[in-house]
């Protein structure tokens, strides 16, 4: 039998750790857009939320390392799985259809692995960008992320690049909610259709809500 | 009807397989799919052509061993049924058909459309079952079963065995088929005593036998002849968690 | 061998003391010397499993043959109705003597008394030990088993579980199946067919078999041999059972000098979904259930073909309800079957064939409701809707009877031993408990105790009673019988004529289901006798088996199965002829009542029949096993 921790090596167990991680980055994504909306207050609201977050918080180091261990974890094991389940078809279809309902499968769940590696690419552009580069500071302590921030969608370029990924984000999550549930095995004859279909809405609210800011940084934030 | 067939031709395990232009010039609408390969492969065998093989046996849905992807559907169009129970009339006048086996690692080509499916018997054989010897069992009635359990165990326990859901998931994964016995063992009280070992000894054999992992997509529970719903899985994932970390040890 | 008088080894005694008499004086095989035993068993469906996990429990070294790719597909799996048990659960008086008695009846008075007593006494073990397995049967509100009637039986005796009571009973049999190849006590061996039985001293010591992937000629050797093949409906080429049901593993016994009995005892099943064309490769069963609700009828004009909503009520003949004014459309299997086909060869039959009776449910309908109707029997208009393409809650449905069971079997004494010693055989394939007709419920009833409850003890008492050469697959017996089955591979092969298997398969039907079906005369059965051994010689004159003998070839183990129904139709035929009395599925139309009722010959006929072969196409040699009847004395059945 298994090891207590084997189950992190069988196939169940992959699920169970892409899920709980999921659901985690999930979790930190709500966090994160609230954070952002804050930017529609003005400078001063959107540096103070930022200077709390970042000085205001002992823990801010261990939450980095939490979360970009997660992170990893979250990416490791989907790209182990992936290659692993592509193994399991050696000889592919000549014809392959969609089976129909009730199969949840749609463009998003079929490209989880390629939405993933995207994000991939993107956070550590997204993290260099917010994180790791030079910053401007804001007299009432800490630094002016607005003006960084506005400065960054600037060019169409990135903002457009910044769009994209937000769609990206938006179907990675489309299948990706209700995944991480059914993949931790929480399952029930009432809550699990309502939790598909409020999955999909988070995952449009979500990016809609990205993009917005994006699409209003460049339009309107950057030139005033 | 007159239909084209483009069916999956392959010697052995180890040759290479490729599609093979048939017609099939009298197709009643009545008739079933496999008798349609039947009327096809009659016309073969009376020129001394090889017949193409596949399997079936029941010809009735239950028996579970026929299993055909027709047009990219394990089983083909029609929900909940087997290639055995689907109809002629489903196919329209000039259709062209693509027929090819259950692909997946674990289901070796045995020749044409036919796969070895043994992988199935071992996950089975590695814990599926109660183990109770002939002889000792107590009145039928000695243990009270709710209905509503012994129905959803009957739920699962409806499974065929066909490997449509292999064949289906992009994964070729082989989750719904065991979680559906797990489900039905481990909602029952005859199967509490071995629930943990079962769980562990089962999702390993399916492992090592080379099936892939689950991406909650559900395309194995649209093809499931006995539409046997991936909520399955979800309870098989709490067995399994269960098992490592809460009363298995 | 001239004929004799078979001996039964029915044990002496009372009859409700026999069983476990006997149990007592059996012989026992050391538990430590079990697994010194080698064992074969053929088949794995209710029979076949249920003994092959049970002798692998008690520590024999068993090994376990299917021709399909898993044990789990055998036809038992599509048993619908369910499991007749004596366990008086809803306690309306029914007991192992009333299972018992209703069997005898339902055999109508040609099966062994004391063996369907055993079989009463085991149902209720059979229902335990499924339960045990974690077999989901039906439960009632409050958590116990529930029960159904079905028919032939006055009491609810009948466990089911959903439509599916084969399917859940074979798994329970495989999964416990599957838990002895775990432990190691078996072997299975799939995808192969059993193509000789091999005796050393007349002994039956191992099997020959082909392996249907590589081939290969597989040689097998053991201390017994246990057949448990099923039965021969497919004779008739559409059938109830699996396109691979067949008869080559009883036959190839048989002619090995293994007793065949009672072949012309088959029975019909008069709800089928009738056949559409020359297409149709197996007929589709609906429960019988639908006469409780459906009524039966059909045009009082020959030849009307106007569609049945444009039928007034008096242009309708319900004509079981006219016949049999007491029972209705509930008559049993054979009489509703005969009645049906009398419709049609009046040229009364319906739809574009001709070959069916209409079973309306407008009355039902209105008077109970489409839910109620959609509640009871929802699940069988929907498989109606899938394969006629009609909905029944609109449009009467169309049924015919077909092909579904067959009671003849090889001869097995009260060991289920066949006069081979050490050849065994159970379930279906053997012809002991149902006499000339079985009862619904009662095939997987008998399956399950023989595997579970009969060949565990008696197998021992054989073993532990012989002395045996020590053999292995090397003895020239087994040599001799590869070299057999290899010649008449070479021979099928190498005919390479122009006529389909199934072209073939499907004229012996005909033949069979004209001459030798519902209804048989004198002149129908000499017919067949004419015309099957001219079908046999044109089958090997002019059959097109195509490919080789060294990879899957399904054409081949489709001609070699044809090949063996050639010759056994015919002793089939030969026992229909000899027995002029109608019994259970066997009417012979020179035996009939006043008003057309089956008319038993207890006289002259209250035997089993017994084949010996002698070569094919040669007389084969009658031996008589006269039944006693000492509990239950035979009367003539009445339904009006």
């Amino acid at each position: 039998m298994s090891s207590r921790f084997g189950v992190f090596s069988s196939s169940v167990g992959t699920k169970i750790l892409i899920g709980v991680t999921g659901v985690a980055l999930f979790l930190y994504l709500v966090i994160h857009i609230a954070g952002n909306l804050i930017v529609f207050l003005g400078p001063a609201a959107f540096n103070r939320y930022a200077f709390v977050m970042e000085y205001g918080n002992p823990l801010l180091p261990v939450i980095e390392i939490g979360l970009l261990l997660i992170f990893l974890l979250h990416v490791y094991k989907a790209v182990t799985m992936f290659l692993a389940n592509q193994q399991a078809r050696p000889v592919a279809y000549v014809k392959k259809k969609y089976a129909g309902k009730p199969s949840r499968k749609s463009f998003a769940s079929s490209t989880m692995i390629f939405s993933g590696l995207w994000l991939l690419f993107f956070i550590i552009i997204h993290v260099k960008a917010f994180r790791f580069s030079p910053e401007y500071p804001w007299p009432a302590g800490g630094r002016d992320l607005y003006r960084q921030e506005m400065e960054n969608f600037v060019s169409p370029l990135t903002a457009g690049f910044y769009v994209l990924s937000m769609v990206v984000v938006g179907s990675h999550l489309w299948h990706g909610i209700a995944s991480a549930f059914q993949s931790m095995g929480a399952d029930h004859p009432k809550w699990t259709p309502r939790l598909l279909t409020t999955g999909k809405v988070i995952a449009v609210l979500m990016a809609g809500g990205f993009i917005v800011i994006a699409l209003w940084a460049h339009f309107v934030g950057a030139r005033t | 009807m007159r239909l084209k067939l483009k069916i999956w031709r392959q010697a052995g395990p180890g040759t290479a397989g490729r599609l093979v232009d048939y017609a099939a010039d009298h197709v009643s609408p009545d008739m079933s799919f496999l008798e349609m390969l039947d009327v096809v492969n009659e016309g073969l065998v009376k020129q001394g052509h090889d017949a193409i093989a596949f399997d079936s046996d029941c010809r009735e849905g239950i028996c579970g061993m026929c299993g055909l992807v027709v047009n990219g559907i394990p089983h083909g169009p029609d929900r909940g049924t087997t290639v055995c129970q689907l109809h002629m009339r489903r196919f329209r006048d000039g259709d062209t058909i693509v027929i090819e086996p259950w692909r997946a690692r674990a289901f070796p080509v045995v020749k044409d459309l036919v796969v070895d499916r043994s992988a199935l018997d071992r996950i089975i054989t590695a814990g599926g079952y109660v183990s109770v010897n002939c002889g000792g069992a107590p009145d039928g009635n000695a243990i009270p079963i709710a209905k509503e359990v012994s129905e959803t165990a009957m739920d699962s326990a409806a499974c065929i065995g066909c490997g449509a859901c292999v064949a289906a998931c992009k994964n070729a994964s082989a989750h719904l088929f065991m979680s559906a016995k797990i489900s039905h063992l481990s909602l029952l009280p005859q199967g509490q005593i071995e629930r943990y070992r079962r769980v562990v000894a089962m999702i390993e054999q399916a492992d090592a036998e080379g099936f892939g992992s689950c991406s909650n997509e559900g395309e194995c529970e649209a093809v499931c002849p006995k539409e046997i719903p991936i909520s399955n899985i979800a309870r098989m994932t709490r067995e399994y968690f269960r098992a490592l970390w809460v009363g298995g040890r | 061998m001239s004929p004799t008088k078979l001996d039964s080894n029915v044990p002496a005694g009372p009859i409700a003391e026999k069983w476990d008499r006997h149990r007592f004086e059996m012989k026992l095989v050391n538990p430590a010397n079990k697994r010194k035993y080698t064992i074969i068993v053929v088949g794995t469906g209710l029979a076949g499993a249920s003994a092959a996990a049970s002798l692998g429990e008690l520590g024999y070294n068993v090994l376990n043959f299917c021709i399909q790719d898993s044990p789990r597909r055998a036809h038992s799996i599509a048993a619908q109705g369910g499991i007749n048990a004596a366990k008086n659960y809803q306690n309306d008086g029914d007991s192992v003597y009333r299972l018992f008695y209703d069997t005898v009846k339902g055999g109508d008075y040609r099966s062994r008394e004391a063996n369907v007593y055993r079989l009463a006494q085991l149902s209720v073990n059979i229902i335990d030990q499924c339960v045990a397995q974690g077999v989901p049967f039906a439960r009632d509100y409050g958590g116990l088993l529930d029960n159904r009637s079905f028919g032939g039986a006055q009491v609810s005796r009948t466990f089911y579980a959903r439509g599916q009571t084969g399917q859940q009973l074979l798994l329970g049999a495989y999964q416990s199946l599957m838990r002895q190849v775990h432990k190691g006590t078996v072997r299975l061996f799939a995808r192969r067919e059993m193509l000789d039985l091999v005796l050393v001293e007349g002994r039956a010591r191992g099997i020959v078999c082909r392996n249907l992937v590589t081939g290969e000629i597989e040689r097998y050797a053991a201390h017994a041999v246990i057949l448990a093949t099923g039965g021969y409906g497919t004779v008739y080429y559409l059938s109830t059972n699996a396109v691979n049901s067949n008869v080559t593993a009883s036959w190839r016994a048989a002619k090995r000098g293994a007793l065949f009995a009672n072949p012309c005892f088959t029975q019909i099943h008069p709800t089928c979904i009738p056949v559409t064309g020359d297409h149709q490769s197996k007929l589709t069963l609906m429960s019988e259930s639908l006469r409780n609700d459906g009524r039966v009828w059909v045009p009082k004009k020959k030849g009307d073909t106007r569609p049945p909503d444009q039928i007034p009520e008096d242009e309708r003949d319900y004509y079981l309800e006219r016949k049999y004014p007491s029972f209705g459309n509930l008559v049993p299997r054979d009489v509703a079957s005969r009645n049906a086909k009398q419709m049609a060869d009046e040229g009364r039959g319906v739809g574009e064939t001709g070959l069916a009776v209409y079973l309306d449910f407008q009355d039902a309908i209105q008077r109970l409701g489409i839910d109620v109707i959609r509640e009871k029997y929802g699940n069988l208009f929907h498989m109606y809707k899938k394969i006629a393409d009609e909905d029944a809650y609109k449009v009467p449905m169309r049924i015919y009877p077909a092909i579904h069971y067959t009671m003849g079997g090889l001869w097995v004494d009260y060991n289920l031993m066949t006069n081979v010693p050490g050849l065994h055989v159970l379930g279906e394939a053997n012809f002991s408990d149902h006499g000339a007709n079985r009862l619904g419920a009662s095939a997987l009833m008998q399956g399950l105790a023989d595997g579970y409850f009969v060949i565990p003890y008696t197998i021992g008492h054989y073993l532990a009673g012989s002395t045996m050469l020590k053999v292995t697959s090397e003895h020239d017996a087994f040599k001799e019988s590869a070299n057999c089955v290899q010649k008449n591979i070479n021979r099928l092969l190498s005919v390479k004529g122009n006529r389909g298997i199934r072209e073939i398969h499907r004229e012996l039907g005909r033949i069979m289901w004209d001459n030798v079906g519902m209804s048989r005369t004198e002149q129908s059965l000499r017919t067949a006798l004419a015309q099957i051994p001219k079908l046999r010689g044109e089958f090997w004159q002019s059959v097109s088996v195509p490919g080789t003998d060294d990879n899957l070839n399904q054409s081949l183990e489709y001609a070699g199965r044809v090949a063996d129904y050639l010759e056994f139709a015919e002793l089939l035929t030969l026992d229909a002829l000899h027995r002029r009395e109608s019994c259970g599925g066997h009417f012979r139309e020179e035996s009939q009542t006043a008003d057309g009722e089956a008319l038993r010959d207890d006289e002259h006929y209250s035997y089993v029949a017994a084949w010996e072969f002698t070569g094919v196409g040669r007389e084969p040699v009658l031996h008589k096993e006269p039944l006693v009847f000492e509990e239950v004395h035979p009367t003539q059945r009445s339904y009006k």
